[in-house]
């Protein structure tokens, strides 16, 4: 069994293409993804602003309180534009939205009316556009809303009691405007809503970039899957070129040929993880060492079930042709639903429970817990036990198989 | 001497073919045995069954009398069989390819590597055993193809169909070679298509057609047995305008096949001119008589009516 898992790793490290390909194409993808996902550059989380143009046609006062209160927004970088230029340019999509604040604004917030504003946004940029309202409307909420539900409530209050003496409608009200000043005043956060409500990240530390740990985690796996493909893919070409037969005429058991893939196939997972890892960890400073007994076990048990994977679409093909039709066809879908290609918290809440069938999944969630959660080794373990499950699984179908698809040779 | 190889009454069946019919022989110690036979005749099948990696429907095979069935891995241990592609990794040199091949049988590293540098040397290759297979000819590929079922000394060496699609110069050094081995003790079963091959290398010859041993001996007992006669081929000028009856008629006609009509014959002498005049009769216009005397060729003609070729 050894001696052919050594004959199989002997093999790829003759074979330029196949070293290029475990090795080097996984290092230059992981990369671009870093950068996709914002891994790169000192560690921040931080999105990059979202731009935008304002026009003020009300110019009073109060829009320029408020255009400079926006500005002090990290997640904002706002320019000043006339209306109609603004709109083109919006239009052209060199920023994601124009803000107006249309004549009048200033008198509909002291009439406890509507604000009279708008925000034109770029159709093709609806994610962007919709992270900017939700930013946009707290702030604003935060510096006008107040003024126009004050004004509103004193006119509710007015209206319906006509009878009330201006005293005290002057002390209702001063009561009113004290607990709306109140209201969020605790709030020394800056990520702090309009309604007061604290929001603190309960995972993110500051060291550790989450961006980075997808890229990492979401490419590794999914290239890995390609991999263990290609050596799964191995057993077939030995079928077509006679080498297998040859293996059998030996003093072997048949299910030691497989066992000898598969230990070549996991040995060349571990490294291909292994370095995936090290070269983020000197290129990109991720902290492999934060918990790295759970990293260790990670990598084994998400090397053990996507070889296990390898092997098992090579038991079900009957040529390379399948394998690789097969292969490209699943890993694809599997990295799509599991987390490799876009963030798993991106997608709708459907898709992150179908997410759970897929190796990818497990992979990437159990690298999360260690980095980014930083959960203990028997959190992790858990992870790593449903990757050894699904592994056992599809290694126990392969063997069927094998004896089936691969051995009918004679 | 004793048999060191029993088949007994094996049968296979691939759906509704039948490509082994009770198919029995044996062979002792030291002998060369070429089984014999046109493509699809059952020779790989009756191989794949003595090699291990096919079950037969019927019938069981002892090798140096161990059973096969019960104890495979004892039996593999005994032989060594060199396929017919040649199965070898493209991508690793010769060295490296005889050092894994012969590493599945438990030899010592001293003493594999002693059998690698032997073979190379037997093969006529040892100035290019660092050289990756995939840069050999095909012929040096075939050595080494061969070499790799020869470094655990097996008791028997299967050969199928060896010498498919090599120069002459291979072909006759892999002939060398067997004959060396064979001239050593080795007991060796080969199988072919080629007349020639069997002719030359071979002790015992077992013909098989259709999943049958129709006729087994040396090429002395053949020929007595068969009765066979020599053959004599007319090739013919204008093929396509032949009577094919009034040619079938005539006497001792045996075949006509791509314009060649083939009559056997006790006495060519007296009997070719016999044939001349009917065929002359029947309008067939000759360019050419060729007198074949008894072979392998002729004595499957006459087993079979059929030439081995067809």
């Amino acid at each position: 069994m050894l001696k052919l898992a050594i004959k199989d790793l002997r093999l790829i490290i003759h074979d330029k293409r196949a070293v290029i390909l475990t090795l080097f194409l996984p290092i230059a993808l992981i990369s671009l993804f870093a950068f996709a996902f914002g891994g790169i550059g000192g560690g921040s989380n931080d999105a990059n602003p979202i731009s935008i143009f304002i026009s003020d046609q009300d110019n009073t006062k109060m829009t320029k309180d408020v255009i400079s209160e926006l500005d002090t927004m990290k997640s904002l970088n706002i320019k000043q534009i006339a209306f109609e230029k603004g709109k083109a340019e919006v239009k052209k999509g060199s920023r994601v939205a124009l803000l107006v604040f249309y004549k009048g604004f200033k008198d509909s917030v002291d009439n406890g009316s509507s604000p009279s504003m708008e925000l034109f946004y770029d159709q093709s940029r609806q994610i962007e556009a919709g992270l900017l309202q939700q930013v946009l409307f707290s702030k604003l909420m935060g510096i006008v809303g107040q003024k126009t539900i004050k004004k509103s409530i004193k006119k509710m209050i007015e209206k319906n009691n006509p009878d009330l003496s201006p005293e005290n409608l002057t002390i209702i009200q001063q009561k009113v405007d004290e607990q709306m000043n109140n209201f969020g005043k605790s709030d020394k956060n800056p990520a702090n809503n309009s309604l007061g409500i604290k929001t603190t990240p309960v995972f993110a530390k500051a060291e550790q970039n989450l961006g980075l740990i997808q890229a990492v985690a979401g490419t590794a796996i999914m290239m890995l899957l390609f991999t263990v493909t290609g050596m799964g893919s191995g057993m077939l070409m030995e079928k077509e070129e006679g080498t297998l037969k040859k293996l059998l005429y030996s003093p072997i058991y048949p299910t030691s040929i497989l066992f000898g893939k598969m230990i070549a196939t996991i040995v060349v997972s571990i490294i291909q993880l292994s370095v995936m890892f090290i070269f983020a960890w000197l290129a990109f400073g991720l902290n492999i060492f934060i918990d790295f007994l759970s990293l260790i076990l990670m990598i084994l048990t998400t090397a053990f079930a996507c070889a296990s994977f390898g092997i098992f679409i090579a038991s079900i093909a009957k040529t390379r042709k399948q394998v690789e039709s097969y292969s490209t066809l699943i890993i694809l879908v599997m990295s799509a639903i599991g987390g490799s290609m876009v963030p798993l918290f991106l997608m709708p809440a459907i898709m992150q429970h179908i997410a759970v069938v897929s190796v990818n999944y497990w992979g990437i969630q159990g690298f999360y817990d260690i980095f980014w959660r930083h959960l203990p080794i028997t959190d992790v373990a858990l992870r790593a036990l449903v990757l050894v499950g699904i592994g056992s699984i599809m290694m126990l179908i392969s063997i069927k198989n094998f004896k089936k698809n691969i051995l009918s040779i004679a | 001497m004793n048999n060191i190889l029993e088949v007994s009454n094996l049968s296979k069946k691939f759906g509704n073919v039948e490509a082994l019919k009770r198919v029995s022989f044996s062979i002792k110690e030291g002998e060369l045995y070429g089984l014999l036979g046109p493509n699809g005749a059952g020779k790989t099948t009756t191989i794949n069954i003595i090699s291990t990696i096919s079950q037969p429907d019927t019938g069981y095979v002892k090798i140096n009398e161990t059973d096969l069935k019960n104890n495979s891995i004892e039996c593999k241990k005994s032989i060594g069989v060199v396929p017919q592609e040649i199965a070898l990794y493209n991508e690793l040199s010769a060295y490296d390819n005889l050092m894994f091949w012969g590493s599945l049988y438990s030899l010592n590293y001293a003493d594999l590597q002693n059998k690698i540098d032997e073979t190379l040397s037997l093969m006529g290759l040892s100035d290019r055993k660092k050289d990756k297979i995939k840069t050999y000819s095909g012929g040096m590929k075939r050595r080494i193809n061969i070499a790799s079922a020869l470094l655990h000394s097996p008791k028997i060496l299967f050969m199928d169909e060896p010498t498919v699609g090599i120069d002459p110069q291979s072909r006759n050094l892999i002939f060398d070679v067997l004959e060396e081995l064979h001239k050593n003790g080795m007991t060796i079963i080969y199988t072919t298509h080629y007349m020639e091959e069997a002719e030359r290398l071979c002790d015992r010859i077992g013909i098989i057609d259709h999943g049958n041993i129709i006729a087994e001996g040396t090429l002395d007992e053949l020929r007595e047995t068969t009765k066979a006669e020599e053959s004599i081929n007319i090739h013919t000028e204008n093929s396509e305008h032949i009577n094919k009856g009034k040619i079938e008629q005539i006497k001792n006609f045996l075949d006509i096949s791509n314009g060649v009509i083939t009559f056997s014959s006790k006495n060519s002498g007296r009997d070719l001119p016999l044939i001349l005049t009917e065929l002359n009769k029947a309008e067939v216009g000759i360019q050419q008589i060729e007198i074949q005397k008894v072979n392998l060729e002729t004595i499957f003609l006459n087993l079979t009516g059929r030439k081995l070729r067809d």
